[in-house]
């Protein structure tokens, strides 16, 4: 009876959000997380140079990219290894948008994010039906496909309003000038965009796409539409990451056929393994410590090399990722510091 | 009364069964073995008819020969990979990888090393099977209980073929080799390098060793049995993880051998390996996954819709047709062409 009364006592942090939140700060990951952001919006003030922060634009943006993927992948167990097609058409649509028809910039991004979502849905509708590796296996194709699709000169010529060539769109126009306000808007986006993945996580739908990844023939036999349900989280998925396209191609200013390669994609992946696969705030970490070690080792070496034979070790050694173990020793001396 | 109904009973079936002549399996055996070659024949057929009623002399026997010659390399490629999804259930992202390191080690020592031309080819073939068994040992066999961890770790383990082939040579340019065989033949009036001929007659006598090799010999038994169920394999004393390693060893071989018969006629440069991978994913598809026979029909159709996409309209779209036909075959018939399993 009085375990019942202690239950319904934290339901009160229900109704108060504010409490909810002070509550929140106090634990352990609630205070990691707020010095955590205290230390990224209060970087500039360590430095204001347009190549530091861009270290960290860039990794606000692909850690949207890669907690896209991780919501797919650590969710509902499905791969896509070319969630670059998602990259590549959010980052035409929101340039094209922007450069041609002068879009405000937050439109754009959210008709790019649109769009992908949309094709989201036609290839999860082709794919997810079908039991096996189908996925992964025609994200892959398609992501090549639209690389040499946009490369093809002939048709860069014939329609120049659809496909423009191997150069891509040139000069988009950036949100600022300023790389300070840029750095503060895309860190805000990023924050928003993952918030929002790890509450879809933790309701009653993340809960749904969690008892598909376990087994999904009981999640059928208990009366769940897996494909519906594994194409919906698809179309997030391809939300996010078309966003994250649009992002970037604002921030380096122009949208290439590149954009589609499976390059970016094996990123993605990279980032989710070293935070921990199923862990969205790992995908956060995980691309905040590539973009750090890709600026510390780039001159050493090729960072491809580099990366695939760590993830190579990590996914052979540790399947978990690195934050999930990293948290448990910190939360160990987070105890030993309070006197627990 | 009873007994003696059933006794006829049975005496009818089996009557039955001698008047059919053969078992269920065995007709099915033969089956496989002849619809490919039918849908070959049909495919060969009508664009002869083609060529012989509708008069398109310019680029039919190119369309033909090179077709046929990119059909049989790429059905090397695709048998292994089918093979190793068919037997282990992985979808082998490296192979493209594996056609890549073939590709270099044949370069480096026919080249760059100036050896043997078939001591170089022995090198090759010795040491792309060591490499896929190491890789299978080390990186996939302990990651067989996740089907994401194997399939990450096979895209990982492409780009460090990639990225560790870019950091020996330095350039990403294409490199050429000398033609396997020296000398042109004359066939329709057109000249071709004497090598098309060459690569298409031993492709296809590998591919024939390889189906002989897995229906005759008792590994090929023990490689179909792993392949029907794993389980009871392993209760009837097959050891399933060696054969699976024998597996990956033979489709990295496949690969080695698709890479020294095709880098003389193409090039190799350090990218190839992911055209090569969406190629075999193509096919497979195609075929359905897992099944041999429907690999090598799904190859001569990729074949010769490259050809005809060369010749006929541009060769700058021929890299969008494995696309195209992954997206078809998955929307109009997601078994593939021969697959018979549920699997919606």
């Amino acid at each position: 009876m009085s375990k019942i009364k202690e239950l319904f006592k934290r339901s009160d942090l229900v109704d108060k959000p504010l409490s909810r939140l002070k509550y929140w700060s106090k634990q352990f990951k609630g205070s990691l997380t707020l010095l955590c952001l205290l230390g990224l919006f209060s970087f500039p003030l360590l430095t204001q140079n347009p190549y530091y922060l861009g270290i960290f634009i860039n990794a606000a943006i692909f850690s949207v990219f890669a907690a896209s993927w991780n919501f797919l992948a650590g969710f509902t167990g499905q791969v896509s290894f070319g969630h670059a097609i998602f990259l590549g058409m959010g980052g035409y649509f929101t340039a094209a948008l922007i450069r041609y028809l002068n879009f405000p910039w937050f439109v754009s991004l959210l008709i790019g994010g649109v769009v992908a979502l949309g094709m989201a849905l036609v290839i999860g509708i082709i794919c997810l039906r079908l039991r096996g590796p189908y996925l992964a296996l025609a994200t892959m194709a398609l992501g090549v496909f639209l690389m040499s699709l946009f490369n093809n000169e002939i048709l860069g010529d014939a329609t120049d309003w659809l496909f423009f060539g191997s150069q891509g769109i040139d000069r988009v126009p950036p949100i600022s000038s300023n790389s300070v306000v840029v750095f503060y808007t895309y860190l805000i986006i990023m924050l928003v965009s993952v918030i929002i993945m790890i509450l879809i996580g933790r309701s009653n739908f993340g809960t749904v796409l969690k008892s598909i990844r376990d087994d999904d023939t009981g999640a059928e036999a208990s009366g769940i539409n897996i494909t519906k349900y594994k194409v919906i989280a698809f179309m997030i998925s391809g939300f996010f990451a078309g966003m994250a396209g649009g992002l970037f191609s604002m921030l380096t200013r122009n949208v290439a056929p590149a954009f589609f390669q499976p390059l970016y994609s094996f990123y993605a992946i990279i980032m989710t393994t070293i935070g921990g696969l199923g862990l969205i705030s790992g995908s956060v970490l995980g691309a905040f410590v590539f973009f750090g070690l890709e600026w510390l080792l780039s001159d050493l070496w090729d960072p491809v090399f580099l990366f695939s034979i760590i993830l190579i070790i990590i996914i052979r050694f540790a399947e978990e990722g690195l934050l999930r173990p990293a948290l448990e020793h910190l939360k160990d001396l987070w105890d030993l510091l309070i006197g627990k | 009364m009873m007994e003696t109904k059933i006794k006829t009973d049975m005496e009818k079936d089996l009557n039955k069964k001698k008047k059919r002549g053969l078992t269920r399996t065995q007709r099915q055996k033969i089956l496989n073995i002849i619809i490919p070659l039918i849908v070959v024949a049909v495919i060969f057929l009508v664009l002869s008819l083609t060529y012989a009623f509708f008069q398109v002399p310019e680029g039919f026997p190119q369309i033909l020969i090179f077709g046929s010659t990119h059909g049989a390399v790429v059905s090397l490629l695709a048998i292994g990979l089918s093979l190793v999804y068919g037997v282990g259930g992985v979808m082998n992202l490296a192979h493209g990888g594996f056609y890549l390191m073939a590709g270099y080690i044949f370069y480096w020592t026919v080249v760059t090393f100036s050896l043997n031309f078939f001591l170089g080819i022995i090198i090759v073939l010795i040491s792309i099977s060591l490499i896929g068994g190491a890789s299978y040992l080390l990186l996939i066999k302990p990651l067989m209980n996740s089907p994401i961890g194997v399939l990450m770790v096979t895209f990982a383990i492409a780009y460090f073929f990639q990225a560790l082939i870019l950091l020996i040579v330095q350039v990403s340019h294409p490199l050429l080799m000398d033609p396997l065989i020296p000398g042109s033949i004359e066939i329709l009036g057109v000249s071709f390098g004497a090598q098309n001929i060459l690569i298409i007659i031993l492709s296809l006598s590998i591919v024939l060793g390889v189906s002989i090799f897995i229906n005759k010999t008792k590994l090929g038994k023990s490689i179909r049995a792993v392949a029907q169920d794993k389980e009871a394999a392993m209760l009837a004393g097959i050891n399933a993880n060696r054969i699976l390693m024998y597996v990956v060893m033979i489709s990295a071989l496949l690969a080695g051998v698709a890479a020294i018969l095709n880098v003389p006629k193409e090039y190799i440069s350090p990218y190839v390996g992911w055209g090569i991978l969406i190629e075999s994913f193509a096919v497979v598809v195609l075929g359905g996954l897992g099944n041999l026979p429907g690999s090598v029909v799904g190859s001569f159709i990729l074949g010769y819709a490259t050809s005809i996409c060369n010749y006929l309209i541009d060769p700058s779209f021929a890299a969008l047709i494995p696309g195209i036909v992954i997206v078809i075959t998955l929307i109009l018939r997601p078994q593939g062409l021969f697959g018979k399993e549920e699997i919606d």
